[in-house]
């Protein structure tokens, strides 16, 4: 199932990169659409239950180094593998009925399909050397969609952004490949099931550090903003939903699930790094006046309660990371096709200078606008707020964190959850509220479909929880989540 | 007196070497002179390398791994050189002599077993090579790179010499077992050795380009024929990293206290050095030149843990797919400088699209130098040298080679972004370009290319069958 997902993907890829002349505009979008979207039913249907590896395939790849060709999905890795092509759909639906922003050509979705494929993939490889292959071949097409299809009024800057995105990702995945380098030699095994348990605190560091650019961890977060302020929509819908969550569940499987032990002894450098992140970013987010780069900020806040999460190390916290995770995404990425959306309907997302009162002027834009800052913050019933509660639940157990760190840092990162309210609050009275002052740029929303495909899984999620939680079961580890028991 | 010849170990050597004096009789008697009326021999020649090689294999698995990597290195220069078979001033009998004799001592270099035949084979390299370089007639630039090549390997070759008489004088011996079995011997000086040791391993590191004996290297590439860079890049490096290895893995192994110290910084002065050189670089040669100069360190990195279970294939295995990648970016060169006239970046702008059979490969090579997917084969060998490393407890040298990795990034993905940009100003019309016999070797670059595709599906086929 999962190798049939993939194929698709190549095939339509192949077919749009071989013939752009056949697939122009609104064709192209619709074939990568479709493509897709038989991907997440393909994946869809591959689960079979918490229990066990679902739709394993492990064949003979490359004997003399142990790797396998070893593709397989559990409780946390299916609902980001479902996330990512569920998001495609999306984006190519955007580019297909939005109306305004660079056309869609041919290129530009295959380039997105391969954005696609490659997140599926690392999301299912179980063999560390496919992760990493996979998790390098999304880089260069990204950089792509970044300096190619970027912001159409600067060009000399969406290139700087897009290779400043890259150098960083890459130094960090070259540390992870050190990283994995050591752990393949202590264990002897490639396979992330057989590892599992290997005590090396120096694997655990390269490979936590190497995620840290991605996810990303401040201090290492300088390539995001910038990344996304630059970037074409559904680039920063991708870049966000699906790029920043290969850190994560990076984090989640090779450092918390795989090596356990070690990862309990840089936890708490972990977990401190993500309440400054948390802090700096609700900061930052006080003063930002472009919607892109605000929302950007916002996510490194987003990431660092997942890094709190994940580091407690506790079942709580874990599912908190996975459940932030997705969260994450669908949030996230409502707000950045809205951010993008006014960006490429005004030419600009600067706050100030799209002015006031768009329930007025655009009401589509405002309401939808209105419900994800609130996903955003928190607020019960909607997606955002498990991610968080369970995170802070987590710090409050302990986990891997002794008591006074860890309560130290809960009563912290309580104080982002203020700046996240009072952020929203600053970009709602902005941009929302207020006398209206039109300007003659104003267009309303045109893809309505694809916010509502998004406020309802985020609604849906924020009132059903145990939909994702409890898919968290034994899985590819063979154990429950828990690494350390306390 | 009588000399002692291991004819499992000459065989390919000495049927190239053969092949390539028919190759001169050949062009110096037919009363037609062609191209092809010479190249055929040697042809020849490197096919008899091959089935002499599958008939009696060399003195070991390493052994016989590197000449493969040779002889079909040399194949591929073979072919690549017929983009200037219509030119004048390349007289194709004294190309495909020298062409022979140089594979022909890289051949005996990776089979030597005794510093003597090191010492002739390096020479058996080195003479045709430096003829090699200036053989283009009227070619001042030529000249004057063939000049910088010749001084450089004198000198190195005398720096080698002068250590292996000292090896010689504290040990009594000549051969590889022999040197492995003195030095534990407590009587012989220290101090000595590590001289000794030093200064034969210098002659090596010159060949191979590696920092700080590479300054050869950008000029020489330049200055030479496109396609003969390609040959010193792939097939003359891999004789030299083959003698390194097996000298360092047989003879040197019991003073490896010497040389691992040395071999690291050598690696890490030569990709960090090569790879910021190759950043300001904006032609196609000179980026691969300082691009093999940072390769060297790559391929030298792995040689600090020669004496562990992977520290000899690991390197086998870089280099192959190294010299590959390299032959296929030379040779597409080549027909880029012949049918456009220049290898700068501005003449490489679009050149996937507007002759994707030479623009699609270029790409390719560069990703897979860089070691990125969709070039599979070039990210698994990445792994493959990493391995090694850390496992005999360098961590400091593989997180060095992995920010190089990044930095080698920066400039490969600039090579393919210019041959995919849309050229700035779109040709007015058809320029005429010069008609030029490319057909053989853009052949030779679609097989190239098509095998490191084939590789970097099935990383297997390549990993799983060399030693």
């Amino acid at each position: 199932m999962i190798v049939a997902a993939l194929l698709v993907l190549l095939a339509a890829t192949v077919a749009l990169m071989a013939a752009p002349d056949r697939f122009r505009g609104r064709s192209a979008a619709g074939l990568g659409a479709a493509a897709s979207a038989l991907t997440f039913v393909l994946l869809a249907l591959a689960w079979d239950g918490k229990a066990s590896t679902s739709g394993e395939v492990d064949v003979a790849w490359i004997d003399v180094l142990n790797a396998r060709f070893h593709l397989g999905l559990d409780g946390v890795s299916w609902p980001l593998a479902l996330l990512t092509a569920f998001l495609t759909v999306l984006c190519c639906w955007w580019l297909a009925r939005s109306g305004a922003g660079p056309a869609p050509s041919a290129r530009f979705v295959a380039l997105l399909l391969v954005v696609e494929g490659s997140s599926i993939g690392v999301f299912a490889s179980l063999d560390l050397l496919l992760f990493f292959v996979f998790f390098e071949l999304a880089l260069i097409p990204m950089w792509f969609v970044i300096a190619y299809w970027g912001d159409p009024k600067d060009q000399a800057g969406r290139r700087r952004a897009a290779t400043r995105f890259l150098l960083f990702t890459v130094t960090g995945s070259a540390v992870l490949l050190v990283g994995i380098v050591v752990v393949a030699i202590e264990a002897g095994s490639l396979q992330i099931a057989d590892v599992q348990g290997t005590h090396s605190v120096l694997a655990a560091s390269l490979i936590a550090i190497g995620l840290a650019v991605k996810v990303p961890i401040v201090p290492l977060h300088t390539w995001l903003p910038d990344a996304h302020g630059k970037a074409p929509t559904v680039g920063s819908v991708l870049l966000a939903g699906v790029f920043l969550k290969l850190g994560t569940y990076g984090l989640i499987r090779l450092d918390v699930q795989m090596l356990p032990s070690a990862t309990a002894e840089i936890a708490p450098y972990l977990a401190a790094a993500g309440v400054v992140g948390i802090i700096w970013a609700g900061l930052v987010c006080l003063v930002q006046d472009d919607l892109k780069r605000l929302v950007a900020y916002s996510s490194i806040g987003h990431m660092g309660f997942v890094v709190l999460a994940l580091a407690t190390m506790t079942e709580a916290g874990v599912t908190g990371a996975v459940f932030g995770s997705v969260a994450h995404g669908l949030v996230t990425g409502l707000l950045f096709f809205l951010a993008g959306g006014l960006k490429d309907v005004h030419g600009t997302a600067s706050l100030t200078a799209l002015g006031r009162g768009l329930y007025e002027r655009t009401r589509w834009f405002a309401v939808a606008l209105l419900v994800a800052g609130l996903a955003t913050m928190g607020l019960p019933g909607l997606a955002g707020f498990w991610g968080e509660y369970l995170s802070l639940r987590g710090a409050y157990e302990e986990g891997a964190l002794d008591r006074s760190l860890a309560w130290t840092l809960l009563g912290v990162a309580t104080i982002g959850i203020v700046l996240a309210t009072a952020y929203v609050a600053r970009f709602v009275r902005m941009l929302l509220q207020g006398e209206p002052t039109p300007i003659d740029t104003d267009r309303d929303l045109r893809a309505r479909g694809v916010v509502v495909a998004l406020v309802v899984p985020i609604l849906v999620l924020g009132l059903w929880p145990t939909l994702l939680t409890d898919l968290l079961g034994s899985g590819v580890m063979g154990t429950s989540l828990l690494g350390v028991g306390r | 007196m009588s000399i002692p010849i291991d004819w499992a170990t000459a065989g390919p050597a000495v049927i190239v070497a053969t092949s390539a004096l028919v190759a001169l009789m050949v062009d110096a008697f037919w009363p037609r002179r062609s191209w092809f009326a010479s190249s055929l021999p040697l042809l020849a020649g490197l096919v008899g390398g091959f089935v002499e090689l599958g008939r009696t294999g060399s003195v070991d698995d390493v052994s016989a791994a590197l000449t493969f990597v040779i002889l079909a290195g040399t194949v591929l220069v073979l072919v690549g050189a017929t983009v200037m078979s219509d030119e004048d001033s390349m007289p194709p009998g004294e190309l495909h002599l020298l062409l022979g004799s140089a594979a022909s001592g890289a051949l005996v270099m990776v089979a030597a077993r005794d510093l003597v035949t090191l010492i002739v084979a390096i020479e058996l390299l080195a003479l045709p090579s430096i003829a090699l370089i200036g053989l283009r007639q009227g070619d001042r630039r030529g000249i004057a790179s063939s000049w910088t090549f010749f001084l450089t390997s004198v000198v190195s070759t005398a720096v080698t010499l002068m250590g292996v008489a000292l090896l010689y004088g504290s040990t009594g011996t000549l051969t590889y077992a022999g040197l492995s079995r003195e030095l534990v011997d407590p009587a012989v000086p220290d101090a000595v050795v590590a001289v000794a040791v030093v200064l034969t391993l210098v002659g090596l590191l010159f060949k191979l380009g590696a920092v700080p004996f590479h300054a050869w290297v950008p000029d020489t590439y330049r200055g030479a024929s496109v396609v003969i860079a390609g040959f010193l890049a792939s097939v003359s490096k891999a004789g030299a990293l083959g003698a390194l290895l097996v000298l360092l893995a047989i003879g040197l192994s019991p003073v490896d206290d010497v040389w691992v110290p040395v071999i690291a910084v050598v690696a890490t002065a030569s990709m960090t050095l090569g790879n910021l050189a190759a950043l300001r670089e904006r032609d196609g040669v000179g980026m691969l030149a300082w691009s093999s100069v940072a390769q060297a360190g790559f391929l030298v990195a792995p040689a600090t843990a020669v004496l562990t279970a992977e520290g000899l294939s690991a390197p086998l295995q870089y280099l192959a797919v190294y010299a590959l990648a390299n032959l296929v970016g030379f040779t597409a060169l080549a027909v880029v400088l012949r049918t456009r006239g220049s290898t700068s970046y501005d003449t490489l702008t679009g050149l996937a699209r507007s002759e994707p059979w030479l623009g699609v490969p270029l790409a390719f090579v560069a990703l897979t130098l860089a070691g990125f997917p969709p070039a599979v084969i070039g990210l698994v060998t990445k792994y493959v040298v990493l391995r090694p490393v850390v496992d005999d407890g360098l961590t400091w040298l593989a997180v060095v080679m992995a920010v190089n990795v990044m930095l080698g990034l920066a400039y490969y993905l600039r090579l393919v972004v210019v041959l995919v940009s849309r050229p700035a100003d779109e040709p007015d019309g058809i320029t005429s370009r010069p008609a030029a016999p490319t057909g053989l070797a853009t052949a030779a670059v679609a097989v190239g290319t098509a095998a490191l595709v084939v590789l970097s599906v099935l990383p297997g086929l390549l990993i799983d069958h060399l030693p």
